[in-house]
């Protein structure tokens, strides 16, 4: 669509600087590489494609994050929200998952959604934890704040890194949050967050060439693992 | 400190110490016990640190572990420790009565054992 | 005693089945069972259903009649065996009695247990019920933890290694990418689940000494046998009959703590000797086995008490990779209960299912063992408080 720029100016939230992601590389337990980086805004009609088909995926609340990570993202693409960023796990240029977060105060974040795609390799656990580095080690903030939407979220995130619950209404539709602190990230660093820097020429070309998104079946089957009879 | 509230049971005829109950001996099927409260301290027979607890439990982790008291008496129990670092098989435990869960919003006691040395 | 056959056997791929109920998991692999032995106008007697949740996980109970009434068994004979995580292989003891005994002709066992409805909290907690109740369920010991307690006294007793428990994890997730039935399909390697750094996120510990791969999946899922004696089933099935050659089972105490040696799981030597001694061979006669390896150091230590290998020789032998198909003695070539899955009353059937199809010479390349005459099964309930081992054999 055609953009007025003088709306614009009035409209989009004035963002505060925000520091690059410097892409990784993980080994899976299948010893596949899983590249994680930061995307841009021209990515999202990609990532839309793959988190289409969890709109309608009525288990483990697959249908509220998607659906709410589909609106985040458009409104990230728009300028809609404020400092928000997006980093995507591929494997051999596949989209496997992807999380996304935003910076609510230079020294708060918010944590948004984590996607899996790929289920059984701990890809979630991965990106998670790679936010939550970029958040405290990158964007330099002191503290995110998080709520979990479905109870593997809530086990993964509030148990594995011990979060400090709070009374402070998240994004997330107001729940209270649970706080990382700079201070529990570092205490749970070691077992939490892993991964190589820099990630050799040739995998990181593989992964900028294309972001390939699996067919809508294909991700509904790797996510719902629906057998057959 | 706490009293341990814990019975055990030992055999008339041929000594051997149980705990839980049983109606009859393991060893020798003997129907007649002399109660037995564990005594002093205890020594760790067995340990393990478990992640993803069930329901009803909101620690990241339990350390848990079989001790054996001087009578003879074996039972598992919550170890006090943030880490397996400074446990070992063999060392000795020092048993308290406290809240090891909570149930239906009541607290359940039981066996916890700090580790000494 | 009339000596028992399998005529007919039938299992549904095993993992997340959100859209069946228990009794459609039980009912479908019931109907491939009955399929397979193509009974003519021969009726059911009796059925006998294994499963260890219905009752708090679905809130179900009596799931033998529902499964009769579903298939329009009626007025066949049915019973629930609730036996723990050997349900499975209690079921297909009680129906080989029903047959042997000369009492019913033909009868079905079916397994099957939905654990996925719930959450993982939840399956935990459930599993966790066939503990104590009064000295080790409320300190929240859960059965990787008791796993955990038994491995490191293994470790410490034997020089048990985390490298050979991850050769049996990766040994039963490899097989089991050739398995159409087996839950996870997903190989894994020594360097992304051990050696590389990164393994301390895709394979945290569970219960130490424990990691997650060393553990089953949760799983939903369904297996079925179909019994008759020996002569009917000569005159019915295609297939080469397989009978039941032995069987055995025996307990231990409810607690791990008031064994005098927990290292050794007394219930299953004697099962598997029992077994042993009823079909008149030994351990080293065995082709296949399918142990319960729920925790990868199971499948050591089973292999090791039915007498494959001598105590503490079990981890060894996996690292060599003896345990292999082409080993001397391929275990779990299914992918066990770690590739499967674990859907707890299904396990001892499927174990079953899988053997018989060995025996029958109906495997692909890759999972055949080759002339395969006697194969094994453990059904390990509890935490060895229970066990059950059958001896297959293939009617020549």
């Amino acid at each position: 669509m055609a953009v007025d720029m003088e709306l614009e100016a009035v409209l989009r939230p004035p963002e505060c600087p925000q520091a690059h992601y410097p892409a990784k590389v993980i080994t899976l337990a299948n010893s596949k590489r899983m590249v994680v980086r930061e995307v841009t805004r021209d990515d999202v009609p990609t990532l839309l494609k793959a988190v289409h088909p969890t709109l309608f995926i009525d288990k483990d609340y697959y249908n509220v994050v998607g659906a709410r990570i589909y609106s985040e993202l458009l409104a990230w693409q728009y300028y809609r929200v404020q400092n928000e960023f997006c980093l995507v796990g591929q494997i051999d240029g596949i989209m496997v998952g992807m999380v996304n977060s935003r910076m609510y105060t230079a020294e708060t974040g918010m944590s948004l959604h984590t996607l899996a795609i790929d289920r059984g390799l701990r890809v979630g656990a991965h990106l998670f934890a790679a936010k939550m580095e970029h958040h405290i080690e990158y964007l330099g903030q002191d503290e995110v704040l998080i709520v979990a939407e479905s109870p593997i979220g809530f086990r993964r995130w509030m148990i594995e890194y011990g979060l400090e619950p709070t009374t402070i209404p998240h994004e997330l539709g107001g729940a209270p949050s649970y706080r990382l602190t700079r201070e529990l990230y570092f205490a749970s660093k070691a077992r939490l967050v892993v991964g190589d820097r820099p990630v050799p020429e040739e995998l990181m070309a593989l992964a900028e060439k294309e972001i390939v998104v699996a067919d809508e079946a294909m991700i509904r089957e790797k996510i719902v693992g629906l057998r057959g009879r | 400190m706490s009293e341990i509230k814990i019975t055990g049971y030992k055999c008339k005829a041929c000594g051997r110490v149980h705990y839980p109950k049983h109606e009859q001996c393991l060893t020798c099927k003997g129907r007649d016990f002399e109660p037995l409260t564990p005594d002093g301290n205890a020594r760790l027979l067995a340990y393990t640190q478990i992640f993803n607890l069930p329901w009803g439990f909101d620690e990241r982790f339990l350390i848990i572990g079989v001790g054996e008291f001087e009578n003879g008496i074996k039972a598992m129990g919550q170890i006090k420790a943030d880490s397996l670092d400074k446990i070992k098989t063999g060392m000795e435990l020092k048993p308290s009565w406290e809240p090891v869960r909570h149930q239906y919003g009541e607290p359940v006691y039981g066996l916890k054992f700090k580790p000494l040395e | 005693m009339r000596d028992v056959a399998i005529i007919g056997v039938g299992m549904i791929p095993f993992g997340r089945r959100d859209q069946d109920s228990l009794v459609d998991m039980l009912a479908y692999a019931s109907l491939k069972a009955l399929d397979d032995a193509q009974l003519g106008d021969k009726a059911v007697d009796a059925v006998y259903v294994a499963n260890m949740g219905g009752g708090i996980l679905q809130h179900q109970t009596a799931i033998a009649s529902a499964l009769v009434d579903r298939l329009s068994l009626l007025p066949a004979a049915a019973d629930t065996v609730e036996n723990g995580p050997a349900s499975g292989a209690s079921a297909v003891k009680n129906g080989v009695l029903a047959v042997a005994s000369g009492y019913y002709d033909v009868v079905l066992v079916a397994g099957g247990e939905k654990m996925r409805e719930v959450s993982g909290w939840r399956a935990t907690d459930f599993v966790a019920t066939l503990t104590h109740p009064e000295v080790e369920y409320p300190y929240g010991i859960t059965l990787p933890g008791m796993a955990g307690m038994f491995t490191r006294l293994y470790m410490e007793k034997y020089g048990l290694t985390r490298e050979m428990l991850t050769a049996v994890a990766i040994k039963n997730q490899t097989v089991g990418t050739l398995n159409p039935y087996a839950h996870v399909t997903m190989a894994i390697t020594k360097e992304g689940i051990l050696e590389s750094p990164h393994s301390v996120v895709n394979n945290p510990i569970i219960a130490d000494p424990l990691h997650l791969y060393d553990a089953c999946p949760i799983s939903d899922g369904a297996a079925a046998v179909l019994l008759c004696p020996l002569e009917m089933a000569k005159k019915l099935t295609k297939h080469t009959p397989v009978v039941i050659a032995g069987f055995g089972q025996a307990t231990d105490t409810h607690t791990l703590q008031e064994r005098e040696d927990p290292t050794d799981l007394k219930a299953v030597t004697l099962a598997a000797q029992q077994a042993f001694t009823m079909a008149g061979i030994g351990p080293e006669d065995i082709d296949v086995a399918e142990l319960h390896d729920a925790f990868t150091i199971l499948e050591v230590a089973e292999s090791e008490h039915v007498g494959f290998f001598k105590k503490g020789e079990g981890g060894k032998a996996a690292l060599a990779g003896r345990t292999k198909l082409g080993g001397e003695i391929p275990i779990n070539v299914s992918g066990g209960l770690k590739a499967r899955g674990h859907p707890v009353g299904a396990t001892g059937v499927a174990q079953v299912v899988d053997i018989t199809w060995q025996l029958r010479h109906e495997l692909p390349e890759g999972r055949q063992v080759l002339g395969a005459t006697y194969g094994l099964t453990v059904n390990f309930g509890g935490f060895g408080n229970n066990v059950l081992s059958l001896i297959l054999k293939r009617s020549a």
